[in-house]
């Protein structure tokens, strides 16, 4: 596969009128809204790296290539793309970057839409495009990396991205804090850990359900994760346990974090004001429910919620759960359905690229809407 | 009259008509660039900057938004259009200390958002040079970086949602002021759209807790080759300083001989200036990184400001260095080109060769750290033979970072000073697809019109001659701006 294939494949899709379901290394096919195409465009043998210069701390690899192979190369430079979506590790670049898909590190090293230079991508004409570039820091032209990023195929089938890269840190701990305590208790170790000067790279609250999950204990519980050279991941470990009783885990539990969603039926995302969330953490945490896992990153404000296909959940409790963070839809929050069961979409989230611009600019890309129509609505 | 009706909505005191007093919107901060405006307009309020442009779009003129002009790419400079200047629009809306956030309006200068954030433990990232006087509004338009980005990012990492009148006249809300949204990242195509997308009125960003602990470091060399292998070796150590700033011998007399001298070693021939911020323990542990790693390459010496004072005297230095060159000649020309880390040596030399090929003085000031080159060079453009030695420099100097695998702008932007290059780097096909782009924010061009995006790439504005299609661009589009040379008019 290369990007004139991609090409191609989209042109003969234009001429046959047969819109195609995109692609990477069909991981994560369940997420977003059922797609009206009959024939697929897997970019699973377009992969590997394209160039790799240590020294720029940038990288350039086909959209087909798995993220744990990313993790690979770099590591051998002591080098990491610090991005952890949920899900396997398998997962393609390529769909990394449309689904705009992050994990516990981005609230210390941002989204996908701030680990990425530049794009290839092939819109809905068969027209190879290419936006941003190849260094760190760049403004010519319209960001088309941006609106590339999250628009999950619907504007151009990506072909090669650009990323931006960090050194792995000299130390990497991780720990468990127990959030099993009264909830007045949970809240207020929440509240100075976020509020203290700690920067530690990822900061996730788990339910006792998403502990179990991961083998972390039966009661909720806080995982923190510091990195930096040794002085100050050691003064961050001291200053923690004067707020709690940390335990050491190996920083392998975060491959198992990115495994929360399981075999998911829903997985909603509810994202907020940061210290909304923390007043909610507790509520929510308490509540053990066994087939679903809650996720919470209160620097990021991400509410992070997976409902098991075994769990016999009536769909009408979903709202009920989201309610108990309050003000849901009266624009305090944002709701996001990463994944629901098909049949439930149209009446939860018909479309997020109604509004006039967003269709404008999926029918200047994508005229004869051959790229993974419905996956964002119409 | 339109000056006359646009005095109806905003007064008659902030209509300006008279060509005197038009000269100060000549130019932005690029003084080889000029043209003149029709008028300018100053909308004092939020519902004011809507009716100017809505009365824009039923008259179907063509008009550039326009901050505090401190521009660097000719980007805010109307060519016998209408300049809609948003300085006045200058309230801090809300804050949110809580969730670290506040809501301001274009005109903000950074500065003052810095300084009104301050008293709460709070900073505002991005800091461009021209902090003290540039907007928030025109930092969004051009995606503003600053020395801080390296480690902090650029305008586009911190701005979370914005309320946009569009040339069209219709408001839309781009990203959201609670969280994270989904669907197209249209907030993020806005940012650095170069004013061509519309004018944002409401800007929401993201605060910055200040840094436990700051360290500022002055690394001084013999050589230019030097500094740019120290630099290359504190980046590849794994260290993201809070900045890395990079000054060569030129520079540095220029800013000793004036009035923002910092004490910078008049007799180095270039200077690293490092700042490191985080927690105070991580912060000392990476100081002494840092100066080993300046020793080990040749420094002659490592200076790490005593206070806070001393401090803002080396960034002063840093900061206002554009500002000294004024000392030199009446113009200066700044490029912005960036190029991959690991060729910044092998750059500065080909850059030092070009220089004594067309014997002009470049001084080179710039954000070392993420490769971000400012070659500047202080000229006379009412001298013509030494403009068209000076122009075919910087060509030269841009043509070798294009071939290093640079962009043509890490932080000015296009606007029309690299109008000429875009075709460069990107193929016809993508620039094509940012036409489009623009096409869905602003069907008929009337926005900054002739910027960013060379108009003879847009596939439609090839149409039928004499179609009414293209007959209707032409006519809102008078500037049809082909790459532009730094000459004044």
């Amino acid at each position: 596969m290369s990007t004139e294939r991609v090409a191609a494949a989209i042109r003969d899709s234009v001429a046959a009128s047969r819109p195609l379901r995109i692609s990477g290394r069909g991981m994560w096919l369940d997420a977003g809204r059922p797609v009206r195409a009959d024939a697929t465009l897997s970019l699973k043998d377009d992969s590997g790296v394209v160039s790799y210069v240590p020294g720029d701390l940038t990288l350039t690899v086909r959209a087909g290539t798995p993220l744990a192979e990313i993790a690979d190369v770099t590591s051998e430079r002591d080098q990491w793309l610090p991005l952890d979506p949920y899900g396997s590790p398998d997962g393609s670049i390529g769909a990394t970057l449309a689904t705009a898909s992050a994990g516990p590190l981005a609230s210390s090293f941002g989204l996908a839409r701030d680990l990425v230079l530049g794009v290839e991508f092939v819109n809905g004409s068969g027209e190879t495009i290419r936006g941003g570039g190849k260094v760190v820091k760049n403004v010519a032209g319209f960001d088309l990396s941006r609106l590339l990023t999250g628009s999950w195929g619907t504007l151009g089938v990506i072909t090669e991205a650009t990323l931006r890269l960090y050194a792995r840190p000299a130390v990497d701990r991780t720990f468990v804090i127990d959030l099993g305590g009264p909830e007045k208790h949970v809240t207020s170790i929440v509240r100075a850990i976020v509020t203290s000067p700690l920067a530690p790279y990822a900061l996730l609250l788990l339910s006792a359900s998403a502990a179990r999950s991961i083998g972390v204990g039966e009661s909720p519980a806080c995982l923190i994760r510091f990195g930096g050279n040794e002085a100050v991941v050691r003064a961050q470990v001291g200053a923690l346990s004067q707020l709690s009783r940390p335990e050491e885990l190996e920083t392998k539990i975060w491959l198992a974090v990115r495994q929360l969603d399981g075999n998911s039926h829903s997985t909603i995302r509810i994202s907020s004001l940061p210290q909304r969330v923390v007043a909610h953490a507790a509520r929510m945490l308490h509540e053990d429910i066994p087939f679903i896992r809650t996720s919470i990153d209160p620097r990021r404000g991400i509410l992070r919620i997976a409902v098991d296909s075994d769990g016999e959940v009536d769909q009408r409790e979903l709202p009920a759960d989201l309610r108990v963070t309050g003000e849901n839809g009266g624009g305090a929050s944002e709701v996001i359905f990463e994944k629901l069961p098909p049949e439930v979409w149209a009446q939860v989230s018909p479309s997020v690229v109604a509004d006039g611009l967003s269709r404008g600019i999926r029918t200047a890309y994508d005229p004869h809407n051959v790229l993974n129509p419905g996956i964002l609505g119409d | 009259m339109v000056a006359e009706r646009l005095a109806e909505i905003v007064g008659p005191a902030h209509v300006l008509s008279r060509q005197s007093e038009l000269l100060v919107y000549n130019s932005d901060g690029l003084p080889g660039y000029r043209r003149q405006p029709r008028l300018a307009v100053f909308p004092g309020t939020r519902d004011e900057a809507i009716a100017v442009v809505r009365f824009l779009a039923a008259e179907r003129l063509p008009f550039v938004p326009r901050g505090a002009g401190t521009g660097l790419s000719g980007g805010a400079l109307a060519d016998d259009i209408v300049v809609v200047g948003l300085h006045r629009l200058k309230k801090i809306i809300s804050l949110d200390i809580e969730n670290r956030r506040a809501t301001v309006e274009p005109g903000v200068v950074n500065l003052r958002l810095n300084k009104h954030v301050a008293p709460h433990g709070l900073l505002y990232a991005p800091d461009p040079s021209s902090e003290a006087a540039c907007t928030i509004g025109g930092n969004v338009a051009e995606n503003a970086g600053g020395p801080h980005c390296l480690k902090y990012g650029v305008t586009l990492n911190h701005v979370l949602a914005m309320t946009v009148v569009l040339p069209s006249g219709e408001i839309v809300e781009l990203g959201s002021k609670v969280g994270e949204r989904d669907g197209y990242d249209l907030r993020g195509a806005f940012i650095g759209s170069e004013g061509c997308f519309g004018l944002a009125l409401e800007i929401t960003v993201k605060l910055t807790p200040k840094p436990q602990a700051v360290r500022t470091l002055l690394a001084d060399f013999t050589s230019v080759d030097k500094a740019a292998h120290v630099t290359s070796a504190i980046i590849a150590s794994g260290i993201v300083p809070a900045a890395l700033e990079f000054m060569d011998g030129a520079t540095i007399r220029v800013v000793e001989d004036s009035i923002y001298a910092a004490g910078y070693p008049r007799d180095a021939e270039a200077i690293l200036l490092i700042e490191l911020d985080g927690l105070e323990a991580g912060v000392v542990a990476d100081q002494e990184t840092v100066r080993r790693i300046c020793l080990d390459g040749g420094a002659r010496q490592v200076r790490v400001a005593r206070d806070d004072a001393e401090r803002m005297k080396l960034w002063q230095g840093r900061k206002k260095a554009f500002g000294a060159m004024g000392r030199l000649a009446p113009h200066l020309i700044v490029q912005d080109a960036v190029i991959p880390r690991t060729k910044l040596p092998e750059i500065l030399a080909t850059i030092h060769a070009i220089s004594e090929k067309y014997s002009v003085m470049v001084c080179n000031v710039f954000h070392a750290g993420d490769g971000n080159l400012h070659p500047n060079i202080a000229y006379s453009a009412d001298d013509p033979a030494e403009s068209e030695r000076v122009h075919k420099a910087m060509v030269e100097i841009m043509q070798a970072c294009i071939a290093a695998g640079g962009s043509i702008t890490g932080e000015h932007g296009v606007g029309l000073d690299k109008l000429g290059y875009m075709e460069s780097i990107f193929s016809e096909t993508s620039l094509n697809a940012m036409c489009e782009l623009r096409g869905v924010f602003d069907p008929e061009r009337r926005s900054n019109p002739g910027k960013v995006v060379p108009v003879h790439a847009c596939k439609e504005w090839h149409g039928i001659p004499g179609s009414a299609k293209s007959r209707g661009a032409r006519e809102a589009s008078p500037l049809e701006a082909e790459p532009s040379r730094p000459i004044a008019r």
